[in-house]
Order: structure tokens, then sequence, then C-alpha cells
């Protein structure tokens, strides 16, 4: 598999894992932000350069599943990051159908999200994309998102 | 149609506008489906059938060509989406919006993504005069779609405090990044399920 590939899945894998609460995910996503903004980052290169389809293919699978277990941990009500996954035994590190989904959505927005922020040269259109695809854990009731969407 | 040649001081004869017209068509169908990089002027005189004096009569090189192709399309797509969401103001006009692109889409297996946001990709990087172009095209297509937000917003379907345009823009990245997950899995799914969930967090919004 091309390095870059390679280099963020091995930083995505550790930094994922490590996201047991929503402050987690926000210190994620500033991270993320910042790699997909800085033009030499392996980050742009793995999502923007033209590369073997098939190697992008299973890229974006794998970010997209260490993303889903992430989403998955924080929705999933019980006790906590170390929560009783023996109920599935066949998919040992299988996140839900509605994780499944956000994690397409978060995956869609850093995607979509950095390449209106590099024409703009401005993060905010990704900010605004993150916004949307974190309303699930943001938004408590009553409260709309108010992530970083304004931070610049 | 004639503004870069008339911004060069050139005037057009009908014929020369029809030669143009031939050469950007070209230029554009092969750089959606084959990307910018890989396509070269020498695809375009054979896609087009016009000389290479012809060729260079219009466009001094490639990245003139180029920008004249951002433009076409840009003009193409605003137009059709201005159509599809000028009056649209229910979440159902919206989904049917969703619906048009997710099926067109569908027609090629996702493959080839959205014409605008696949220049977007692989312009950005070495043309400065391109990349404004394409800011202000993406700007005005998100302005569309802030009016379809606003307009849900004044019937009382999102909150008043809702951010309007930064939900827009997260529809658009949401769509633009659904386009280019279906071209990598040369499969619509998805695009389909990002749209989805977008509009499904935005409708969230007015349950609160």
């Amino acid at each position: 598999m091309t390095t870059h590939f390679a280099e963020v899945l091995a930083r995505e894998s550790a930094c994922l894992a490590g996201v047991t609460d929503r402050a987690k995910l926000a210190d994620w996503r500033r991270r993320v932000v910042e790699e997909l903004m800085t033009p030499s980052s392996p980050y742009v290169s793995a999502l923007h350069q033209p590369d073997d389809l098939r190697a992008r293919a299973a890229f974006l699978d794998q970010w997209r599943e260490l993303i889903a277990e992430a989403v998955d941990r924080l929705l999933r009500p019980g006790p906590g990051p170390t929560g009783d996954r023996r109920g599935m035994p066949d998919q040992p590190c299988g996140a839900d159908a509605d994780a499944q989904k956000i994690a397409v959505l978060i995956l869609a927005a850093l995607q979509g999200g950095s390449t209106l922020s590099r024409i703009a040269r401005d993060p905010r259109p990704l900010n605004a994309a993150l916004d949307l695809a974190f309303v699930p854990f943001t938004a408590t009731e009553g409260n709309l998102p108010d992530g970083e969407r304004s931070a610049r | 149609m004639t503004t870069a040649d008339s911004q060069n001081g050139k005037r057009l004869t009908a014929r020369g506008a029809k030669t143009r017209a031939r050469i950007v068509d070209a230029a554009a169908d092969l750089m959606y489906v084959k990307g910018v990089g890989t396509t070269t002027l020498d695809d375009v005189l054979a896609a087009s059938g016009v000389s290479k004096s012809q060729l260079y009569h219009h466009f001094e090189g490639k990245d003139a060509l180029v920008r004249a192709v951002v433009d076409h399309v840009g003009e193409r797509v605003i137009e059709r989406e201005r159509r599809a969401l000028g009056r649209v103001s229910t979440i159902r006009g919206l989904r049917r919006w969703r619906d048009a692109l997710v099926q067109n889409s569908a027609l090629q297996h996702g493959a080839y993504g959205c014409a605008l946001g696949s220049l977007a990709g692989e312009v950005s990087d070495h043309d400065a005069l391109a990349r404004h172009t394409l800011s202000r095209l993406f700007t005005e297509w998100q302005g569309l779609l802030s009016g379809v937000l606003r307009r849900l917003q004044d019937r009382g379907v999102l909150p008043a405090e809702a951010p309007i345009d930064q939900l827009a823009t997260g529809l658009m990245a949401a769509l633009q990044g659904g386009y280019l997950l279906a071209q990598t899995a040369r499969d619509v799914t998805p695009m389909a399920t990002s749209i989805d969930m977008a509009l499904a967090h935005i409708e969230s919004l007015s349950a609160g």
C-alpha cells in the first residue's frame, strides 16, 4: 500500500482508539482539520492525490471502519469505554448500522469539506462540514451545534 | 460563451465561436471522464476534430483551456441547480433534489462524480485563477442551498437560530464528499448515505 495511506491509517488507528468521550472526539477532529489544512501532510495526499483506485478504496474503507468504531463507542449507552461487546460474537469489530452511517458522513465531510476548503484557502467549509456531521454529538435537547464552526 | 475571448480582445465570428465551443465541449467531456491531469491537448484535438492551429488560435495553452472548461461546466451546473433548487421550500423537495443527483450518478455506478467537484479536486493547486472561479461557483451553488434552508426557516421548519449558511456549506460538503466516495467505490451507496445523513441531521435541528 502506498506510504501516505499506510501512514494515515497507522496514525488514525492509534488516535481513534483513544477517542472515548466527546472531548476526545473534538481533539481528534481539531487534529485532522489541522492536517488537512497543511498542504504537505500525508492526509492531503491520501485524500486528494490521484492514485490507484483499488488502494484508495481499501484505505477509505479502513479509515471509515476506524471512525465507525469510535462513533459506536460514543453512541453506545452503558458502562463506558470497556463496554461489553459479547452480544455480537460474529462481528468482533463491527460498529452498528447508525454508527456506520455517521462514519460515512464524517468521511464524506472530511473529503468534501477539505476540497471546498482547499479552493477557498479557508478552513471554515471543512469545519462547517464537520459541524453538520457531528450533530449527534453536539446537539442536546433544544440546542444547536456550536462546535468550532466559526473558528478560523 | 464568448466571454473569455472577448476578454482577450478577440472578436469571434459565428464560425469561430462554434469552433471554440466544440473545443470546450470536447475538453469538458474528456476531463470529466479521464481527469484534467491526464487529458492532453492531443486528446482534445482528436476528440473535437479541429486543427492544431485552430485550437491555438482560441487557447494559448492547456491552462487557458482548463479555465474555459471551468466556466462552461460551472455555467451548466449552476443553471441545472437553479432549476432544481430555486423554488424548493420543503424537506421533501430537498429529498427530490437528492434523488435526482443520486440517480444520475447511479447510471454511471458513481464512476465520474460531480462535474464541478472533479475540476475542484484537480485544478485547485496550480492555477489560482481557476481556483478563484471554482470558489465563486461553489459559493453560488451553496447560496442556492442557503435559499432553500432559509425558506424552510421562514416556514418554521428550521429554528430561527439555525446557522443557515453553515448548514448549506455542510450539505454541499456532504454532497461533494459523497460523490468522491462513490467514485472510489464505483458504487453510489456512500453518496446516498452521506446526503441522507446530512439531511437527517438538518431535520433533527427542527425537533429540538
